[in-house]
């Protein structure tokens, strides 16, 4: 990989991606980040990237809803504390029982809406197919897609609320 | 569990979420207009990250058991080049990065990454609990670092190496065939209309939830529009492409030429005339990579060269 193409991209785009950072919840640190992230991007693009902006400004995006995940993990293993709900981790055999049931749960959400929307959410996200494909696919059009899409993006949010 | 978990479900959250879904679509991702959304509130970080999180702990779920929402009969041989490697690739980079920069601990989450490569390139891939996959060209392989014992062939060809362990069988999923070994070398390849199990040793279980087909070695089954049907194959052949060998027995033209643009640096097309002819014979891969135009009198076509790369053409 030649260091122009991509590394190009960045450095012209540099100001947008702390901009983009600070706004994603980096504050202080959205410079930092976006070295950081450089850093090791740029080391491990041993092929070609369609897209470079896309693809830094995708991992910057991804970098922060990672660092939220394991905030939110912190914080629930906080609260089980507060809650005397403390104790040591789980056995692995009952974390894995526990993400089973809620891999069940989001199955029966998404299969209650019916197949189609539940068939177009499992292409679409969980196998990554892309929006035109699987309106070729269904033989539907591309806005059916896309609302059969929020429909079960929602049902999975309202799920959430729901089981916490 | 606190109240407040309940709480409404507001417009700007279903704005978030459709947030979260546009932009994990390199299609539809708008990053300008992103910003400009974070920077107009301060509250649209918090909900975005929540929407996110959440859309990815569903999916992640759902990989993870790939069995508690069975795909629709239809078995789908996926060949779309453009299917979401950018959510991979990111997600992969970024969980990375976490653990670079010392935030949690990620051993019991999902950690998925991908591995692909160009047409003409194969590469050996050797996994933590000692199995090799060996990746053929325009290919590309999904795997996940919290469990080495699970692999998804998204497209291309690929040769399994496993590594037997009874309690905790290896898994792959190609489109819609699922299968577990049972002691193993086998090769998966995904083509247009079918999808291709061989077993070279050892044993395989194919779709294990469902009809349960075991293939021991020297057998292979195709999978074509949900159906299964079994096939023979010479064990020595399976994977022959690993040692620069491509062995066909009657397969079609078009088959042919969807494996040669695997494992050539030029795609290969084939005239829809004799697109269903059978061919049955060997190809040296070194020798068709110098020189494509050799497959001519072995294949008893001729080849013509375009642009693009080359077509298998009737004689005369």
């Amino acid at each position: 990989m030649s260091p122009t193409g991509i590394e190009a991209v960045f450095l012209a785009n540099r100001e947008k991606l702390v901009r983009f950072l600070a706004a994603r919840g980096a504050g202080d640190a959205a410079e930092d980040l976006v070295q950081d992230l450089w850093v090791k991007l740029s080391g491990r693009m041993d092929g070609p990237v369609a897209n470079p902006l896309a693809y830094l400004y995708r991992a910057a995006d991804m970098l922060m809803i990672d660092r939220y995940r394991s905030r939110r993990q912190a914080e629930r293993r906080e609260q089980d504390w507060a809650e005397g709900q403390g104790g040591p981790e789980p056995p692995a055999v009952e974390r894995a029982l526990v993400a089973r049931q809620t891999a069940e749960r989001i199955a029966a959400t998404l299969t209650a809406l019916g197949e189609r929307p539940a068939t177009v959410f499992r292409r679409a996200r969980v196998e990554g197919v892309s929006q035109k494909r699987i309106a070729e696919e269904l033989g539907i059009s591309i806005s059916t897609v896309e609302s059969d899409l929020r429909l079960a993006a929602h049902a999975i949010a309202a799920l959430k609320e729901q089981i916490g | 569990m606190s109240q407040d978990r309940h709480s409404a479900f507001l417009a700007v959250d279903a704005e978030a979420l459709d947030w979260a879904l546009r932009m994990a679509d390199p299609a539809q991702a708008d990053w300008d207009a992103f910003t400009d959304w974070l920077e107009a509130d301060p509250s649209h970080v918090e909900r975005y990250d929540r929407m996110a999180a959440t859309l990815l702990d569903a999916e992640e779920a759902l990989t993870e058991h790939p069995d508690v929402m069975e795909p629709p009969r239809s078995v789908e041989p996926v060949a779309d080049h453009r299917r979401g490697a950018l959510r991979w690739i990111a997600g992969a980079v970024a969980a990375a990065l976490v653990g670079a920069i010392g935030l949690q601990a990620w051993d019991d989450r999902s950690q998925p990454y991908a591995v692909e490569t160009a047409a003409g390139e194969t590469r050996v891939l050797a996994l933590p609990d000692g199995s090799i996959i060996t990746l053929a060209g325009a290919s590309r392989v999904a795997l996940d670092r919290a469990d080495p014992r699970r692999a998804v062939l998204e497209r291309g060809e690929a040769l399994f190496r496993v590594k037997h362990d009874d309690r905790h069988p290896f898994a792959v999923q190609a489109g819609g065939v699922a299968l577990v070994d049972l002691g193993t070398v086998f090769d998966v390849r995904m083509g247009q209309r079918q999808t291709r199990v061989a077993v070279a040793e050892g044993a395989v279980m194919v779709d294990p939830n469902g009809v349960g087909l075991r293939l021991d070695a020297g057998q292979a089954v195709l999978v074509e529009d949900g159906r299964l049907i079994r096939a023979a194959v010479a064990p020595g052949d399976v994977g022959g492409w690993g040692d620069g060998r491509l062995a066909f027995d009657g397969a079609p033209l078009s088959e042919v030429a969807e494996d040669l643009s695997r494992f050539l640096r030029q795609p290969v097309s084939v005239a829809p005339a004799i697109a269903a002819r059978p061919f049955r014979g060997v190809i040296d891969l070194q020798a068709v990579r110098r020189d494509p135009a050799l497959l001519g009198p072995l294949m008893e076509v001729r080849m013509r060269r375009d642009a693009v790369g080359w077509t298998l053409e009737p004689r005369g």
